[in-house]
């Protein structure tokens, strides 16, 4: 800490302002500031802007909050890194709903404060690449341990076969589903829909006057894409061509969109989940706010915490006719901002937690995927030496029949995702004509894509 | 004042429909208010409800419990946020009317070249809300080095043309023999401001302080836009945030809410009717 | 404090004293500018100095990451092709036409039921007060819990009336019309206060004389009370027209219960242009359309203005 308030205000002023203000402007404004501000106030209460020896790394899992056991993982592995490091790391909690859909990141970016370090997700890892902000990690991860990781969940992390991010976990998607709503409605494990058909039928079996029968996100965002992107695959529908055109007007785009909105249409899917959101178990699922619920992997331990007594049921997502089984599979990644106080400081805390050979590293996979968080581990020396506890209970369902189908998330710049997120949530909430909503989308698209030049969009 | 076509039949009786029917009048008048404040109770009885109750009908808990609003405690630093909040909102309310007291005064009273012109250009960003300039306004503080600071929460929201605006409108119609007899005495401007004005103000500038106090106490777009700094944290934002952490959980949240209305209703249920008075009669219309 | 503050003006004793003094009239002039000067100079920095750069870097692309580039009048063409930006303008508009008149409506029946000087009226009238002093947020939480689909207690009550399976968030027909009654609930205290003070302002006797004419309560009404309440209700009426559509409640109220959603219906430029700018990254864009609507809003100041003589909303 520094001891003189004063010379920390030139020093945030200058930190940003050169890039994102005229210079020209700066002056003006610096005599404002000293006219305004400076005189005025007392300098303990003068900007506190970051302290240089601690690299501050922003997540969403609170301390005290709702998974106890992320977060206990989280403390151990920065307390574990402390101990051994003269850069000190220090976790700073922002709320889900302000860290996805929200605006903290952005802002704390755009203000040149953006955190030393965070996590990512596939869905908005092309924003901050293209912003220049992830720091080059593949230097400070040893050849063996890059080749840990299976392609097919590095990729996405990827830019010129440099390594961007690390991931922590794999997340398919799957259906849920409550035993005690199936029983009520008189349906048991032999009712559980293969189509979609089927689903929309027993959706409304399910439905009553204080419950939906099957949730899909209705959030517009990153989120919301992703998990409906396998219902577009498995009609053979895609967002873009092997040549960066839109190929979003499709039959198997019209098909998903339209498979959302009938569900919402025929009462059985809710408008507003309760709680963060699709992505929220416990208090939808759990609650018995809905009989089945769309969502992914890392539900398994948040109903273990949330609702231990909970009974419930997994499958895969159902098909429409004449398709094939596809599932997406998601998870967030450690990245190192490019533009930090300690980049190489940052870059070897994201590579010691997550991607190296030494059996800590491999170990605190295994014990977020499987301890901390129920998930696939991105790492193949995690899968074998996790093996038991990734093939029981319904872990197995995952690794054993949902994970084989998984397709990786695709990463997309937040113009194609907001393109995306407006088409499902003019279809899925207000009744729009899917195959009018994705004709619209895709000449959209088509605009967009004609004129990026970020890195490629997978 | 005669209306052919309204029925005489109440002549003679107490005349108005509304004398005619006081005890269903009061009767619906009671359920409305009731209806009005009902939302709020909810709030208040969800506070002490358990977690399996919140969307039953019952107003009274069946088990009560403390428990939520010791969770809110001893989670999250919320004495902190309350702290934080009730600095920020004193300090700019006092500073706010120091300057637009002096402000409204110099343009009420005072005659000097180019005070309308200035007035004028006060005015023009009367309407112009802090949505429609966040984003440049965010731009500047961060060009001032004021973001994740109290002066940043502070210095900002000190200035708005609504508070000079009726503090003029008042000074406008204070008698200039106030004055005069003031001047004759050899006092200066600021004298005149500070032992004459200022008393004379006292009423108006209560009724501003309550004002600006609630609104910069339940300030939230500002706060969340400029700090990231958990220190600096005001309840708006906390509350917000703690919907975000504990998604599952009404009771909790709705027990956050209620710790951070209480100080304010509590401040009206003491002060109603100066604060009703205030509002009704301080040239608010 | 100044010379010119501190100082005593025009009494000959002082102009004795010291050689070379201001005149009365310049030591006038300087006090004045020294009183104004703090909150002149403040709004200026932090209102005309926005106001402006919103339109400069409306000029400009920007990243949110640092990077700039000039950008000539694109993002000002883009926004009348913007689909989302001319709904976001509609939204608007639906908003101030359904709020504007149900406040005026509410607050002036809230203020003639609870006229008359009683105990019950006076604990009334606090109640009606009471939701404008808790804070928009906590008002979006607790409203977003009662309307709840399904299980909520407004989806309960209006069950019995065939209602309880509508949306009220989550309809795009209703999402906004929610916004609209919340907003009513919570503003609808203070504009009654407006209303009884005008209404304090009518002489007793053209009741009286009324009455004895025989007129009953609703000819009283529309004979008495509204004519000369006309000053009152034009007040009503601009300034909330005005905080409609600068918005400064609908944000908090949409960015807790709505988020804009769904499909955009509760989307009100305000919400757009920050959603733009602090989601979307696309600054430039946002400074842009903050731009229009500054010049909106100022349009509509003048207007202001002029419809009130200088500022004066007083009419004696």
């Amino acid at each position: 800490m520094s001891n003189d308030a004063m010379p920390r205000i030139t020093g945030s002023a200058n930190a940003g302002s050169s890039r994102f203000l005229l210079p020209t402007r700066r002056s003006v404004l610096a005599g404002g500031a000293a006219l305004i501000g400076g005189a005025a106030l007392s300098a303990p209460y003068v900007s506190r802007a970051y302290a240089a020896e601690t690299l501050k790394f922003w997540q969403f899992y609170a301390p005290g909050g709702t998974v106890g056991s992320q977060v206990t993982w989280f403390e151990q592995m920065v307390k574990s890194w402390n101990d051994q490091n003269e850069v000190k790391v220090e976790l700073v909690y922002v709320p889900n709903n302000e860290y996805m859909n929200g605006s903290k990141l952005q802002t704390a970016f755009a203000s040149g404060g953006g955190p030393d370090l965070f996590i990512i997700s596939p869905g908005d890892f092309l924003r901050y690449y293209n912003g220049g902000v992830l720091a080059d990690l593949t230097p400070y991860i040893d050849e063996a341990a890059q080749k840990d990781f299976p392609e097919s969940v590095i990729a996405n992390r990827k830019v010129d076969g440099k390594i961007y991010g690390i991931p922590m976990e794999v997340e398919p998607m799957a259906m849920y589903y409550s035993i005690k709503a199936f029983e009520d409605a008189g349906l048991n494990e032999n009712d559980v829909p293969k189509t979609w058909d089927q689903l929309l039928e027993v959706a409304k079996k399910l439905t009553t006057s204080d419950r939906f029968g099957v949730l899909f996100e209705t959030q517009p965002g990153y989120y919301q894409n992703f998990t409906w992107y396998p219902f577009m695959w498995q009609g053979g529908g895609d967002f873009q061509t092997a040549e960066g055109k839109s190929a979003f007007n499709s039959p198997g785009t019209v098909q998903a969109l339209k498979l959302w909105q009938d569900a919402v249409n025929s009462g059985a899917a809710p408008r507003k989940p309760l709680g963060g959101g699709g992505w929220d178990v416990v208090p939808n699922l759990g609650s018995g706010y809905c009989a089945m619920q769309n969502v992914g992997i890392w539900a398994i331990a948040a109903l273990r915490e949330g609702a231990p007594d909970f009974k419930y049921g997994i499958f895969k997502l159902p098909q429409p006719a004449g398709g094939k089984y596809v599932t997406v599979g998601g998870g967030w990644a450690f990245v190192a901002n490019a533009r930090g106080k300690q980049v190489e400081a940052a870059s070897k805390f994201c590579a010691w937690a997550l991607g190296s050979m030494a059996p800590d590293s491999i170990q605190r996979v295994v014990d977020w995927c499987t301890v901390a968080k129920s998930d696939m581990p991105p790492r193949q020396s995690a899968l074998e030496k996790g093996a038991a506890a990734f093939n029981e209970g319904m872990m197995k369902v995952f690794s054993q029949e949902i994970y084989p189908g998984t397709r990786a998330e695709p990463r997309v710049p937040p113009q194609v995702y907001k393109i995306i997120s407006d088409a499902i949530q003019a279809t899925q909430l207000n009744g729009q004509d899917p195959a009018k909503v994705a004709e619209q989308a895709s000449a959209q698209l088509d605009g967009f894509l004609a004129g990026y030049s970020g890195a490629p969009i997978l | 004042m005669t209306d052919a076509a309204l029925p005489r039949a109440t002549a003679g009786e107490p005349p108005s429909l509304y004398r005619a029917v006081p005890a269903v009048l009061a009767l619906a008048k009671l359920v409305l208010a009731l209806a009005t404040v009902a939302p709020l109770l909810f709030m208040l009885s969800v506070t002490f409800k358990n977690q399996n109750e919140i969307f039953t009908m019952n107003l009274i808990p069946e088990k009560p419990t403390l428990d939520n609003l010791t969770y809110v405690f001893t989670q999250v630093n919320f004495l902190r946020y309350l702290w934080n909040t009730f600095f920020v909102a004193a300090t700019v309310t006092i500073v706010a009317l120091f300057f637009h007291s002096m402000a409204g005064y110099a343009l009420a009273r005072l005659r000097f070249p180019g005070r309308d012109a200035i007035f004028l250009a006060m005015f023009s960003t009367f309407l112009v809300s802090l949505p429609v300039i966040i984003v440049p306004l965010f731009i500047l503080v961060k060009a001032l080095g004021l973001l994740n600071s109290y002066a940043g929460l502070i210095i900002p929201s000190i200035f708005n043309a609504f508070g000079i605006f009726l503090l003029r409108q008042f000074y406008l119609n204070v008698p200039r023999e106030i004055e005069e007899a003031a001047v004759i005495d050899g006092a200066g401007y600021w004298r005149i401001y500070w032992s004459i004005i200022l008393p004379l103000s006292r009423p108006m500038l209560a009724a501003l302080a309550i004002l600006f106090f609630l609104a910069n106490w339940n300030a939230f777009l500002w706060p969340l836009t400029i700090t990231s700094d958990e220190n600096l944290r005001v309840v708006q934002v906390a509350v917000a945030s703690f919907q975000g952490q504990y998604t599952a959980s009404w009771n909790y949240i709705m027990a956050a809410s209620t710790v951070v209305a209480l100080p304010t209703v509590i401040v009206f249920i003491i002060f109603q009717r100066q604060i009703m008075e205030s509002i009704k009669t301080s040239g608010l219309k | 404090m100044s010379e010119a503050m501190s100082r005593p003006s025009s009494t000959p004793a002082a102009r004795k004293a010291a050689g070379f003094r201001f005149s009365a009239r310049h030591r006038e002039w300087i006090a004045g500018y020294l009183f104004v000067a703090p909150d002149a100079i403040g709004l200026f920095v932090f209102a005309g100095l926005p106001m402006l750069l919103a339109l400069g870097l409306g000029f400009f692309t920007l990243d949110g990451f640092g990077g700039f580039q000039f950008s000539g009048l694109a993002n000002y063409r883009r926004m009348f092709v913007d689909p989302l930006f001319l709904q976001s303008l509609k939204v608007t508009l639906a908003y101030v036409l359904m709020l504007v008149p149900s406040l005026y409506v509410v607050g002036l029946a809230l203020a003639l039921m609870v006229q008359k000087g009683s105990v019950l009226n006076a604990v009334i009238r606090s109640m009606f007060f009471l939701p404008q002093m808790v804070s928009l947020v906590v008002v979006a939480l607790v409203w977003q819990v009662l309307l709840v689909d399904k299980i909520g207690l407004v989806p309960k009550m209006t069950g019995f009336l065939g209602l309880g399976g509508l949306s009220w968030l989550g309809d795009p027909d209703l999402a906004l019309v929610s916004v609209v009654v919340v907003s009513v609930w919570f503003l609808m205290g203070f504009y009654m206060l407006i209303f009884l003070g005008g209404l304090q302002d009518i002489p007793r006797e053209y009741y009286e004389a009324a009455r004895m004419d025989g007129a009953g309560y609703f000819a009283q009404l529309r004979h008495i009370t509204l004519p000369l309440l006309r000053p009152t209700s034009f007040f009503v009426l601009l300034v909330s027209t005005v905080a409609a559509v600068a918005g400064g409640q609908a944000f908090d109220l949409i960015y807790v219960m709505t988020k804009g959603g769904p499909a955009n219906s509760t989307s009100l430029a305000i919400y757009y242009i920050y959603q733009q700018a602090f989601q979307y990254n696309e600054y430039g864009y946002a400074a842009a359309m903050a731009s229009f609507l500054v010049l909106l809003l100022m349009a509509m100041t003048l207007l202001l203005f002029v419809l009130t003589r200088g500022g004066r909303f007083n009419y004696d």
